[in-house]
């Protein structure tokens, strides 16, 4: 009997000795929750070094400037929107604070800037018979013959079949206008997809990083970016992408990749940015917080964050805009037409 | 030992353990012991989870899911030497919340295992082995959008134990057993603390993912109480499992607790080469 009770006795000590692997957790109260969202940000976020060479970002003030609201008597409506201002401090349109309450979001990279896009206008070139694949309006501009496109979204993925499809549609056309105005972006593998039809080559395009710690500066080697050919029909016709502010995230990626192409000009505005790949996470009252946690840098690497510039700046114009002429869409016409100006005279 | 050659090491081990058990189940076919008893069990029930990913999320989420075990039991031999062998597997499907953020989880185990027996008295048994283990799993969070999903994979060696012990029931007896395993050395897959799957396996940025094991950074535990009830002419099984399984790895911390109450059937299979059922041999 004193064996038995001996083997049951190690086996408790077992049980009794298994350490446990927890996280440091808030309490679910409006400090703790604050709290957890300083932290996890303070932890995970990546351009902290970033912030504070473009605007003087400094996340500890921050605590210190909404910390002791929240010691106060607070309603969670209350909490909800000083949480949202406190990540409107990061600049950063990839971070937003979701609750029953609906989104906190920072809008400031696209509305503190002109539009330089009308739908409205944009009608007068795709006409009423315009074509679409895969989200891809598109339609040929006369009587230059140049294709003109339109994708607001990377949301949805592009498939081979259906890219070839499309090129080979257009193959009549002596250059490609890719406008990717106020897309908002999406995934990121659909603008690899959409970009590898034009290239023949592999091109290295950029870097990218990750947190490998919870330091501000805990990053990983730069793993280089690079842009390979897709499968199917390969467009290496002049073809300029048009850009505004409200050009973000994986469309800003586009537009990075793009730009490596020797037969591609960027034109229109600086690009909105969001160049940090978002993860997400949890506070202890359920309500989920988003960040940029992988930073993609150009091929010189730059952080590309805060924008692209265009190869060719080009606004609207009040007269055009009242006109319903678009002068993005006009310039480039124009800059496809030189090309082919050029290359007769060279003939 | 440099270090990127202990993965090659823990590999080496894990084939040569796998080799012997293999070899010990053909060894048995040609062995003179006529008969094997195999005693199989499968079995169904209800888990209450508790998972923690700080991949995903910093906080715990609890619920429920559902386990299917699958067990065999039995008597090998390598050359002369005789041990029991077990094979072992699970698999648990759960959902997991934390207010409204759900998680779903699919995880699943197949556990290979060699006991050298210790008959203490004529109701207790105790056994101590080595065991091979590969389990591996995600946990999905819909909502998250870059870190949606966290993969879990783990090959390890692992010491387990056992005891047995027959409960004397009416004119029968009940079989109570108690089983633990803790992995003591292996090889881990873990993204890097901010890694997305995108550089992972789009990038083939393999980097840090695979991880040596040991129990310091992956203290994780086992533990099986279940009981063999004999109603009639069939044999009920009950068993209670807590599965721990706790990762340190990359700066990412990670529980998986399932506590598992599961109920099946015992089948006990005499595999007959000649008529001689006196050798018969029970595992239990």
């Amino acid at each position: 009997m004193k064996k038995i009770t001996a083997y049951i006795t190690t086996i408790f000590l077992t049980f009794c000795f298994a350490a446990c692997v927890e996280e440091d957790e808030f309490n679910n109260s409006p400090t703790g929750n604050f709290d957890a969202l300083w932290s996890i940000i303070d932890q995970r976020y990546c351009f902290f070094e970033h912030g504070r060479q473009q605007f003087g970002l400094d996340w500890n003030e921050v605590y210190h400037k909404y910390r002791p609201m929240t010691e106060q008597e607070i309603s969670e409506r209350e909490l909800f929107d000083l949480m949202g201002d406190m990540l409107r401090e990061l600049r950063d349109g990839h971070v937003n604070l979701t609750s029953e309450y609906g989104t906190t979001f920072y809008w400031d990279w696209k509305l503190n800037y002109p539009i330089n896009f009308s739908d409205s206008i944009q009608r007068n070139y795709l006409g009423h018979d315009f074509g679409m694949n895969s989200g891809i309006k598109y339609s040929t501009l006369m009587p230059d013959s140049i294709a003109y496109t339109y994708l607001g979204s990377f949301e949805s993925g592009f498939s081979n079949g259906n890219l070839t499809a499309l090129l080979m549609g257009l193959k009549h056309c002596k250059g490609l206008i890719i406008d990717i105005r106020n897309n908002g972006g999406g995934q990121l593998t659909a603008a690899e997809d959409l970009a590898s039809h034009f290239t023949k080559e592999k091109i290295h395009c950029g870097y990218i990083q990750h947190k490998t710690g919870t330091g501000h500066n805990d990053f990983s080697s730069p793993e280089p970016l690079y842009l390979e050919p897709g499968q199917g029909a390969i467009w290496l016709r002049p073809i300029v992408v048009l850009t505004n502010r409200g050009v973000f995230s994986s469309a800003n990626y586009f537009v990075m990749l793009m730009r490596e192409l020797p037969h591609v000009t960027i034109l229109g505005d600086k690009t909105g940015g969001g160049a940090g790949l978002p993860f997400n996470s949890t506070l202890p009252n359920g309500w989920g917080v988003r960040f940029s946690a992988c930073p993609i840098l150009d091929k010189n690497g730059v952080i590309t964050e805060f924008g692209i510039e265009p190869d060719t700046l080009v606004h609207i114009t009040s007269d055009d805009w009242n006109n319903g002429r678009d002068t993005m869409i006009e310039s480039a016409r124009g800059i496809i037409k030189s090309f082919y100006d050029k290359k007769s005279e060279e003939n | 030992m440099k270090k990127n050659s202990l993965p090659k090491f823990i590999l080496l081990v894990i084939a040569i353990v796998v080799a012997v058990a293999s070899q010990a189940q053909s060894l048995h076919a040609d062995s003179i012991n006529p008969y094997r008893v195999v005693v199989r069990s499968s079995q169904h029930g209800i888990s209450l989870l508790n998972n923690l990913d700080t991949y995903l999320s910093g906080y715990n989420h609890t619920g429920t899911g559902y386990t299917f075990t699958h067990e065999t039991l039995r008597k090998a031999h390598f050359g002369s030497y005789d041990f029991k062998y077990q094979t072992l597997l699970h698999a648990t499907l759960g959902y997991t919340n934390l207010h409204d953020n759900n998680q779903y989880s699919l995880m699943a185990g197949r556990r290979w295992s060699g006991y050298h027996p210790f008959r203490v008295n004529d109701r207790l048994e105790l056994l101590a082995g080595a065991q091979v283990l590969l389990s591996g799993g995600a946990l999905y969070v819909p909502t998250n959008g870059n870190n949606l999903v966290s993969l879990k994979m783990h090959l390890a060696v692992a010491g387990t134990a056992m005891a047995i012990y027959h409960l004397p029931l009416a004119r029968n007896h009940c079989t109570l057993r108690y089983q633990i395993d803790i992995p003591l050395a292996g090889l881990l897959f873990s993204p890097e603390f901010g890694q997305s799957y995108y550089e992972i396996f789009g990038l083939e940025d393999y980097g840090g993912t695979l991880c040596f094991s040991h129990p310091v950074n992956t203290p994780s535990w086992r533990h099986t109480l279940s009981a063999d009830i004999p109603i009639g002419n069939s044999t009920i099984r009950v068993s209670y499992v807590a599965d721990l399984y706790q990762t340190k790895v990359n700066n990412l911390r990670t529980h998986l607790y399932n506590h598992s109450f599961s109920v099946g059937f015992v089948r006990t299979i005499y595999k007959v080469k000649h008529n001689d059922p006196l050798n018969a041999y029970n595992p239990f």
